[in-house]
């Protein structure tokens, strides 16, 4: 006992000289509280300098940690600074935390640098990726719909690996590309909507540049915004393992529209032969394709096939998933980290999938304290087995095998069987990508910081295409037809820029300098083989094909840019900012006369908030005005499109096909059927960027310890220069060139406001509200002469039609007018439908569109006859408002949040409004004489109308997250384990009569399928 | 700390090298990639074959080499367009002026004449240039004149004076030439142009389908002499103005035409003998065609195959019908057609009796493989139709129909017509006249009746050949003789020329 106790004592002695303090503990105990005295919960109190020696506040704050004398607290808790209590010899040590204002001390990603977050003066949206990031996505984008004013995301398409439509700040190019420039890591990556090569669980942070300031130092590709993405990490000094699991399953959100009932739907398409004068078709006989269709009566009565086509060639419930995992290490002097990412999408549609895999590998290494060394390889993989739109809505009276076994085809014409499409038609394309980058940061003094980086990427994807002979039209116009097309692209940026940044009293000077090069090269070639005699290889061997059909193409297309840029930042008694930006971009693409575009811009701040008079408010953490006016670029211009430009035809002499080359080119289609070639040819060495000036205008407000923050903008963009075609006189030889010619006005405002509504200490109730209006407005489109605009009769208004003619209407559903937004629709009003023949022809209308039952139009001009004459505006599929609401509830460790995304004031031309199972039995009849449908005609020449047009205002229960986290370690609040439950697209509230309103920007909406709202199951586990 | 400073400035150093290297290896000089232009083109003698075929590429497309034949007949009593026809092809029949000149065939028409002119300009500006056999160089300039003349030879008939482009087009600031201030320059461009094509041609060693010789220039002066020379002698408007000697000019039209039918150096083309043989779709190099278009069936667009066959084809019951060569009696297969081009009845009986190019080359029974009538004209025809374009070999829709250009016969008649009521002048018309079957012209006719029964002969020879409408517009008689200009009394200042297309009109403003 002696001996123990002796060692014990040794012992004692040992620990006492190792840790001298440790002999004289005394227990401290207090109260944690926040600045407004209420009780911390979960606060962590800890032995400063040793972590391992803590406890936790409990529910009234309160907390006891026994401590040597001299020592001091440290206390930890979220939302809230770090604090060092000095003990001082007491015994009762209660602390005040302070809120944790870091929000506006973070550092920025700006162009080229980073900012203060209070220090900017341009208008510039961080977004935080964690909520984003509960819904699986195969790109960034599409998740960030509604979580930034200004930034308008429309996921129209729900096809695995589909991408998004992303504009800031509205449209402002006709003919170049509208979407933001992507800039990962600093290298320009391109437009964004579907920036499959991230895996958005590896983006740390995104920032939004909208306004001139901010995007201007981006030249010549900034006037569309650009979105800044970084994926490094900077870790704390630990090594950590993450697995992100997702498991999605998707349902349709409403009924699908097809026949359920054939014996209606027998009886509409009857009525709908008989209107339209041809014979009708349920008969009890066999057509000219000897297909037996069954009179009416047969149907109701012994007629017993029917295919319910939905359920054979749609998924029930498509399953995808989506697998994270994370290996990051840091150390004093190395960081690094290794992301893999396995991401599978199955479509709604039978074996319609696609599957990518990522690797995302960086490094960085302090080689000196002034020299940083940076590399990263990104590398994924996609593929995409494309089987969508397949005709679910199949006439059910069709069966799937005719009485041989083979497919049954209700005419040699029909292209549409869903199964054997599947069987037979291949559609595959393979990806391959890699990102990547070694750059260094050198440091030579504390002011100066001088930043080099090598970025390269390269993309190539294969598509096998296989038409079969007898089940596609392709095929079968070719006798079969196997394409392979191969597509490759290389992008090289070099840039070298150093960030200077230095305080002289009240005077504060930063400046970025720098230079950048960048090569772009992208090759591609399609062969393709028809005329197959044994069809059974598919694409595998287009050699098969018959040899002298083969047919190849192949084109190249190189750019190179060179810019320099540089930015001045100056602050006075950080009360007053300013900021300037110049950027000059020298591109191939521009003509000889125009190589060097210059891109300035500036902006001023002021921190009233600073100011004597405010700074007693002690409410008021940030008052900070805003104004910028800048100008940015867009390279809308093809490669060579300044060059002259010479055709090649084939020419028949001598008995054989010549190769015949000369000036002009056939640069595009026009008249009946597109027969007539447009030519084009002549160089314009004036070619040059288009041009967006833009003035913004902004307040920040935060308030409250930044529990409650407002940001409001104000905008004018103006574009002009824009890229457009004008016509040339024929007697010059050529239709088209290109010029510079045209303006658009986009102004709007905009309005961010998030908020802590309540915490205690279980609970913390956020929110936020995100308001954005744009006008969009044509206001010219060149000389109306050279660019060939059409006037509307009655108003003057000159326009011309834009986009895509639909067959539906024959003709352009969409125009670009002067004065009015773009894509307005265009066409005839439609006023109820004609109830008499005398009706039908006293309001103008001839032949059959006088039949009562047809569609009665508004004659505009009162000119006695319904014709072109009478159309005018009919709708504006740009909305008024985009709106989003989002709630973040913190209860213990339940995390709950609900998002809901807005569209207000938009027009959607529905196609499908009349002619489908769902509205075709509304149709007017005499006995059922409405004004609101039209009768059925199987041969109705319909024309555009407003009829068509409804109103596509829509919100959206787009998100909703229940999470539950236990943390694993209560010294490492990154070690834990997150379970949750995702539900996106849960419901929609709109009167829009089809599917979903959610469509492109030309307001079309065409069917498709419906809405999928989409379950996950989530798990996070980070350890 | 010393070599801490080294290292420091070593990695500055090896910065500024990067930014400089980056600097240097950057010029912004774009290099056409994957296509030919003015930069990469012209080198050698195949890029000169090249661009010269590039140039007879440029009648076949479809918007032009329909619009070059029927532009000469459908505004005439010899065919009608099909009673739902386009707006275009029913405006040209009916003579509806206040539509012409938005008229989209006569668009093209006039849009595609300048596409050859310019592919001609930069023949005759850069082969110069070029270093190349020098026979060969003045043969491929001399072909490109030859065509420039040709289209301008379209333009000035259709159109009056018309906008002049010399130089190829190769930038904006040329494409508003202005119009030439008389008649008499626009033509003088015209008969200079086909002088200096003479100078440079020689005939070909045997007629290449597709490509002229200096008989064709010859012919052409010959054509545009007669023109002028009829023309100013009927009173025809703006032509009577002109500063010019009618008989010199008829002179001149006899000489040239000479110089092809009446000269023992020129042994590349003939009379043939043969009226189906002309027409024979497998002898477009047969003697008389002088120019023909160059198609074939085996392309991918109409335009490098023909489709002309369907126009004047009815649509019988949409499949292959079959055609009794009436020499020889063989049944020759062919698909039907569109109605487009349908003959005009009246035209169909005026012709003398016993003559065959109706009763050969006009088509009023076709059979079925065997041998039985499937329809004939009065009857489930529903006119009888024009079998000039005809191909036994053709693939579905496509045929190797080519339109007749210049042929033989046309000189032949130019020449007669020129040389008037002399020996020289029967025999030659009445060589035309006995291969169809008929009696020779009466003796003893004065020059103007002479001339008149040439021309009428010239309108049943070259019929659906695009002629006619030329020949009535240079004896002053399309509002005498065309009945929907007749029934609308319109003058003869209101159809001696079409008005200049819109999109021409609205774009130039040096002809605004």
């Amino acid at each position: 006992m002696k001996k123990l106790t002796a060692i014990i004592t040794g012992l004692l002695l040992i620990m006492a000289s190792a840790l001298p303090a440790a002999a004289q503990k005394a227990l401290v105990k207090g109260t944690v509280s926040d600045p407004d005295g209420q009780p911390v919960t979960g606060a962590l109190v800890c032995q400063e300098g040793t972590p391992g020696n803590y406890s936790t506040t409990d529910l009234d704050g309160h907390y006891e940690l026994s401590v040597p004398a001299g020592a001091a607290l440290k206390v930890i808790c979220m939302g809230f600074k770090e604090q060092i209590a000095e003990i001082g010899g007491r015994s009762v040590v209660d602390i005040i935390l302070a809120l944790d204002t870091s929000i506006l001390d973070e550092s920025v990603v700006v162009g080229y640098g980073r900012v203060k977050k209070s220090d900017l003066t341009g208008s510039i949206a961080s977004v935080k990726t964690e909520q984003l990031i509960n819904t699986p996505s195969n790109s960034v984008e599409g998740l960030l719909q509604g979580r930034v004013a200004g930034v308008q995301v429309i996921n129209a398409s729900q096809d695995p690996g589909s991408g998004s439509t992303v504009r800031i700040r509205g449209n402002s190019s006709l003919n170049g590309s509208n979407a933001p420039l992507v800039v990962v890591d600093g290298f320009p990556y391109g437009d964004a909507g579907n920036l499959s090569q991230i895996n958005p669980a590896d983006i740390i942070s995104m920032e939004v540049l909208k306004d001139a300031s901010a995007s201007a130092i981006y030249g010549s590709r900034g006037a569309n915004g650009v979105i800044l993405i970084t994926t490094r990490k900077a870790g704390k000094n630990v090594t950590r393992v993450s697995v992100r699991q997702q498991t999605t399953v998707s349902q349709t959100t409403s009924e699908l529209d097809i026949w359920r009932d054939p014996v209606l739907m027998a009886i509409c398409a009857n009525e709908g032969n008989v209107n339209g004068g041809i014979a009708p078709k349920y008969i009890g006989e066999t057509d000219a394709n000897g297909v037996y269709y069954p009179s009416i009566n047969e149907l109701l009565t012994t007629w017993d096939s029917y295919t319910e086509w939905d359920k054979l060639v749609l998924r029930e419930a498509p399953i995808s998933d989506n697998t994270t995992v994370t290996v990051q290490s840091t150390n004093a002097g190395t960081f690094f980290t290794l992301s893999a990412n396995y991401f599978k999408d199955n479509g709604i549609y039978i074996e319609d999938d696609y599957t990518k895999y990522g690797c995302n590998f960086a490094v960085e290494h302090k080689v000196w304290d002034f020299l940083k060394l940076k590399a990263s390889a990104n590398i994924t993989q996609n593929r995409r087995h494309n089987n969508n739109g397949l005709a679910y809505n199949r006439n059910p009276i069709f069966p799937v095998y005719d009485e041989n076994g083979e497919y049954f085809l209700y005419s040699n014409q029909d292209y549409y069987h869903p199964l054997a499409l599947t069987e037979f038609q291949k559609n595959d394309k393979t990806g391959t990508g890699l990102l990547s980058y070694v750059g260094f940061d050198f440091t030579p003094t504390s002011w100066l910081t001088v930043t080099g980086q090598l970025n390269y990427r390269h993309n190539e994807s294969i598509q096998d295409i296989y038409y079969p002979k007898k089940y596609s039209l392709r095929g079968t116009n070719n006798n079969g037809m196997g394409v392979i097309s191969n597509a490759k692209d290389d992008n090289l940026v070099g840039e070298i820029f150093a960030n200077v940044d230095k305080s002289f009293g009240k005077h504060h000077l930063g400046a970025m300098i720098g230079y950048s090069f960048e090569t772009y090269e992208s090759r591609s070639s399609e062969l393709a083989g028809v005329d197959f005699v044994n069809e059974s290889l598919g694409n595998q061997n287009l050699a098969a094909g018959n040899a002298e059909k083969y047919q190849i193409s192949n084109g190249l297309s190189a750019t190179r840019m060179i810019s320099g840029m540089a930015r001045f930042n100056y602050s006075w008694d950080d009360r007053f900012l300013a900021t300037a930006t110049f950027r000059t971009d020298g591109s191939s693409k521009f003509g000889d006369n125009n190589k060097f575009a210059f891109f300035p811009s500036g902006a001023v701040s002021w921190k009233l908030h600073n100011e004597e008079l405010l700074k007693g408010v002690r409410q008021l953490d940030q008052l900070k005005l805003r104004l910028s006016y800048g100008v940015s670029g867009n390279q809308g211009i093809s490669p060579y499109q300044t060059l002259d430009r010479y055709g090649q035809h084939k020419y028949w002499y001598n008995g054989g096909w010549q190769t015949v080359i000369g000036p002009g080119y056939v640069s595009g289609y026009t008249g009946q059927s597109g027969i007539y070639k447009l030519w084009s040819g002549i160089s314009n060495k004036s070619l040059k960027w288009e041009s967006t000036a833009q003035l913004d205008a902004g307040v920040d407000l935060s308030m409250f310890g930044n529990r409650f923050n407002v940001t409001a903008d104000w905008y004018v963009k103006r574009t002009t220069d824009l890229l457009r075609e004008r016509n040339i006189a024929p007697s010059s030889g050529y239709d088209k060139m290109w010029v510079n010619d045209g303006e658009i006005l986009n102004t709007g405002v905009e309005l961010t406001v998030d908020g802590i509504l309540y915490s205690d200490r279980d609970w913390k109730v956020g929110t936020s509200v995100v308001l954005s209006h744009n006008r969009n407005r044509v206001v010219s489109l060149g000389n109306s002469i050279e660019a060939g605009l059409n006037k509307d009769p009655n108003t003057g208004m000159e326009f011309e039609f834009y986009g895509n003619q639909l067959e539906q209407f024959r003709g352009y559903p969409n125009i670009l007018g002067i004065g009015q937004p773009m894509y307005a629709f265009y066409g005839y009003k439609v006023d109820g439908m004609v109830q008499s023949l005398g009706d039908g022809l006293s309001s103008g209308l001839m032949g059959d569109d006088a039949e009562p039952g047809e569609f009665r139009y508004v004659d505009l001009n009162k000119d006695g006859t319904i014709d072109e004459d009478d159309r005018c505006i009919i709708g504006d599929p740009n909305p008024d408002l985009t709106a989003s609401l989002g709630f973040d509830i913190n209860w213990k460790r339940l995390d709950f949040n609900v998002f809901l995304y807005g569209v207000f004031g938009n027009d959607v031309l529905n196609t499908k409004r009349f002619g489908n199972p769902s509205n075709n039995p509304l149709r007017w009849t005499p006995d059922n004489p409405t004004d609101y449908y039209p009768r059925l005609n199987a041969t109705r020449q319909t024309r555009m109308s407003d009829w068509w047009i409804e109103d596509g205002s829509f919100v959206r229960v787009g998100n909703l997250t229940l999470g539950y986290t236990q943390p694993l370690s209560r010294t490492d609040s990154g070690r834990k384990i997150r379970f949750y439950v995702n539900a996106s697209n849960l419901y929609t509230f709109t009167a829009f009569k089809g599917y979903d309103p959610e469509v492109g920007l030309n307001g079309i909406y065409s069917g498709g399928y419906p809405r999928l709202r989409k379950w996950t199951i989530g798990i996070d586990f980070n350890f | 700390m010393a070599k801490m400073n080294n290292i420091r400035l070593t990695v500055m150093a090896a910065a500024a090298l990067v930014a400089a290297l980056g600097v240097s290896s950057c010029s912004l000089r774009e290099d056409p990639y994957g296509f030919y232009s003015g930069d990469n083109f012209y080198t050698t003698e195949a890029d000169a074959r090249s661009a010269l075929l590039y140039m007879y590429d440029a009648i076949t497309y479809i918007e032009y080499s329909r619009n070059i034949v029927f532009i000469g007949d459908m505004n005439t009593d010899e065919i009608h367009p099909k009673g739902d026809a386009t707006a275009s092809n029913k405006d040209l029949d009916g003579w509806r002026l206040n539509n012409l000149k938005t008229n989209t065939s006569l668009g093209n028409f006039f849009k595609y004449s300048y596409i050859t002119i310019n592919r001609a300009n930069a023949i005759i500006a850069n082969v110069p240039k070029m270093s190349m056999d020098q026979k060969l160089k003045d043969q491929y300039v001399g072909e490109a004149t030859f065509m420039r003349a040709y289209s301008y030879f379209n333009l000035a008939r259709n159109f009056g004076r018309v906008p002049i482009h010399t130089e190829p087009v190769t930038s904006l600031d040329q494409t508003a030439a202005s119009l030439p201030a008389s008649l008499d320059e626009m033509w003088k461009l015209i008969i200079s142009d086909l002088e200096s094509a003479c100078s440079l041609l020689d005939y070909f060693d045997k007629p290449l389908t597709g490509r002229a010789d200096l008989a064709a220039a010859q012919g052409l002066l010959a054509k545009a002499y007669i023109y002028l020379a009829s023309a100013k002698e009927h009173g025809t408007p703006f032509y009577k103005d002109m500063a010019l000697d009618v008989d010199d000019y008829y002179r001149k039209a006899g000489e040239w035409a000479a110089k092809v039918v009446a000269n023992p150096e020129q042994k590349t083309y003939g009379f043939d003998p043969d009226l189906l043989h002309i027409y024979d779709v497998q002898y477009p190099d047969g003697p008389e065609h002088l120019f023909i278009m160059s198609m074939d069936r085996s392309g991918k667009e109409e335009g490098q195959f023909s489709k002309i066959s369907k126009m004047y084809i009815p649509y019988i019951a949409g499949g292959t019908v079959y055609l009794r060569n009436q020499s020889s009696s063989a049944l020759e297969p062919t698909h039907d057609g569109f109605s487009e081009y349908q003959t005009s009845i009246a035209f169909y009986d005026s012709f003398e009796s016993g003559d065959l190019r109706r009763d050969w080359l006009i088509v009023s029974e076709v059979y079925d493989a065997d041998g039985n009538v499937v329809a004939v004209y009065p009857g489930k025809l529903s006119y009888p139709f024009c079998r000039k374009y005809i191909d036994p070999f053709f693939e579905n829709e496509k045929t190797s129909t080519k339109p007749y250009l210049m042929r033989y016969s046309d000189i032949l008649l130019v020449y007669a017509e020129a040389v008037g009521n002399t020996p020289e002048g029967y025999a030659a018309v009445n060589k035309v006249r006995e291969r169809a079957g008929l009696e020779p012209l009466p003796a003893g006719l004065n020059i103007a009746d002479f001339r008149n029964r040439v021309i009428q002969e010239r309108k049943y020879e070259l019929a659906f050949e695009g002629n006619i409408c030329y020949d009535l517009r240079r004896t002053n008689s399309i509002h005498t003789q065309v009945t929907t200009a007749r029934e609308q009394a319109l003058s003869a200042e209101d159809v001696v020329f079409y008005p200049i297309p819109s999109i021409e009109t609205d774009l130039n403003p040096n002809i605004r």
